[in-house]
């Protein structure tokens, strides 16, 4: 039983830092995939192709893209460091 | 014959062991290739010989990163080692030898012929079920340790695949939520980008997870012998081919394996690619630092079927993901029997000769299986072609029924 347990408690640990980071942080590049996209500005005699983001969505869309990818280089700390970090 | 031989026993065995642990570093290597890029290459966000590349260096880069003394991955189910990691001294030399070879070739074949029916299967789990039939062979029931066969095995495998299927089904709602006003193709190009960032860190993170199992099987092989004493440490020489046999396993690309992940189980848009492996890094990455280390073949499989479920109106083969069911569960049974058989074999023979014997065997095998699977080739032309029902892409099906008729 004591098996069960320690799994369950270990299991529900990695569902959310699973929902937190493998869901959320798909969710804020979608974010700012979004931002990329809204408001976009469409030049003089141009159709939707020739668009490009408004400020304010690339700013937001930089923003977004720029916590993502601190997230990737977490992930490669943990990689690397992790087991002094957090213990075996 | 011993005496014509230019080396002892033991040592020939060793040597004999570190091939054969080096050959199923390579397969796993080649079977967890789709594992990360499997989606990547179905969206079509990396050409796939790139894909493979960028994998096999990661792997690589992974593989030398692992810091962690893996003695410990075969003591958590055989009862061959003491507390440290080190052998057990009745069990010193030869007789470890023997154990740790037959299972490993119960690992390689069990790799193969999933890999031949194109089927993802965890490698750890057949490597353990592999050792825990040659233990069983050699030790007894005795020679297995059930709790922990309970406790890495079987807990991990039924939680796995619903914890990553559950995360990628939920990134994979919210992600089609926030960018349903964003043109497809705008948007797809956006989340190729996604993909091969997300998919590098679980190539990365196998590269430290697997290439370890493997460096902790031959330094084990070596304690035994008698060439190295520290359980604390792994030899360089030890990290550095086991670092370019999974890279050289993972670059040349499970194909049939990648075929069946990126296509065959749900047909895949760049943003449940991306969720997908966001899913799988999130997970294997949190769950071999809670204590809870998952195989990252069933994480993987779990969010792609996950992002299947996630997306509206996507289409989920199920006949595909129970024949992979099955292939899990039956993954250790049928490792081991083959271990099993091999250490009988080995042991019936003895020494040099019968594990000779075993290694030829397991060579004429592999030779078999590769030969079989050049009938139904997948190759990195092919790997993308429209899933209609089988692994073997649609067009060589209708070759081959024109030779016939």
């Amino acid at each position: 039983m004591d098996i069960v347990t320690k799994a369950l408690d270990a299991l529900w640990q990695v569902a959310l830092a699973g929902v937190l980071l493998g869901a959320g942080l798909p969710a804020l590049f979608a974010l700012g995939v979004r931002s990329l996209n809204t408001n976009r500005v469409v030049a003089v005699g141009g159709g939707d192709a020739t668009s490009v983001p408004s400020a304010a969505g690339r700013a937001g869309a930089v923003l977004c893209f720029t916590v993502c990818a601190l997230a990737v280089l977490f992930g490669i700390v943990v990689i690397v460091f992790g087991k002094q970090l957090f213990g075996g | 014959m011993e005496n014509y031989l230019p080396v002892t026993e033991p040592l020939f065995i060793l040597a004999i062991v570190v091939v054969t642990a080096l050959a199923f570093d390579f397969t796993n290597g080649f079977h967890d290739t789709a594992n990360a890029m499997a989606t990547s290459i179905a969206t079509g966000a990396l050409r796939p010989k790139i894909a493979v590349a960028l994998s096999a260096v990661l792997n690589l880069v992974g593989a030398f990163l692992s810091i962690e003394v893996a003695l410990t991955v075969s003591n958590k189910v055989v009862a061959i080692q003491g507390e440290n990691g080190a052998p057990v001294p009745e069990l010193m030399g030869t007789p470890i030898l023997t154990i740790v070879f037959a299972g490993l070739v119960g690992g390689i074949l069990w790799n193969l012929a999933t890999w031949l029916l194109g089927l993802p299967s965890s490698s750890s789990h057949a490597l353990f079920g592999g050792l825990i039939g040659a233990a069983i062979a050699s030790l007894g029931l005795g020679g297995v340790k059930w709790d922990g066969v309970a406790s890495s095995v079987i807990i991990p495998a039924v939680a796995a695949p619903v914890v990553a299927g559950l995360v990628a089904a939920v990134g994979t709602k919210v992600i089609y939520a926030l960018v349903a006003k964003v043109p497809e193709e705008r948007r797809d190009r956006s989340f190729r980008w996604g993909q091969i960032g997300s998919a590098s860190l679980v190539s990365l993170a196998h590269g430290t997870n697997d290439a370890q199992k493997t460096m902790g099987v031959i330094t084990l092989a070596l304690i035994a012998y008698g060439s190295w004493t520290n359980v604390e440490a792994i030899p360089f020489w030890v990290k550095a081919a086991c670092a370019l046999a999974i890279a050289s396993g993972t670059y040349t690309g499970g194909w049939r394996v990648i075929r069946t992940l990126g296509k065959g189980l749900v047909e895949i848009h760049s943003p449940q690619g991306m969720a997908a492996e966001a899913s799988s890094a999130a997970i294997i990455l949190s769950s071999s630092h809670l204590g809870m280390a998952l195989s990252t073949t069933h994480v993987a499989t779990g969010s792609i079927l996950g992002t299947g479920l996630g997306k509206k109106g996507a289409e989920v083969r199920w006949a595909v993901a129970g024949r992979m069911a099955v292939a899990w569960v039956i993954t250790l049974p049928a490792a081991a029997v083959v271990g099993a058989l091999c250490w009988a074999l080995a042991n019936a023979l003895g020494g040099t000769l019968g594990v000779s014997v075993v290694f030829l065997i397991l060579l004429v095998s592999a030779g078999a299986i590769f030969r079989h699977s050049r009938k139904t080739a997948v190759t990195a032309n092919n790997v993308n072609h429209e899933w209609q029902g089988g692994l073997a892409p649609a067009a060589d099906v209708a070759a081959r029924q024109t030779v016939n008729a």
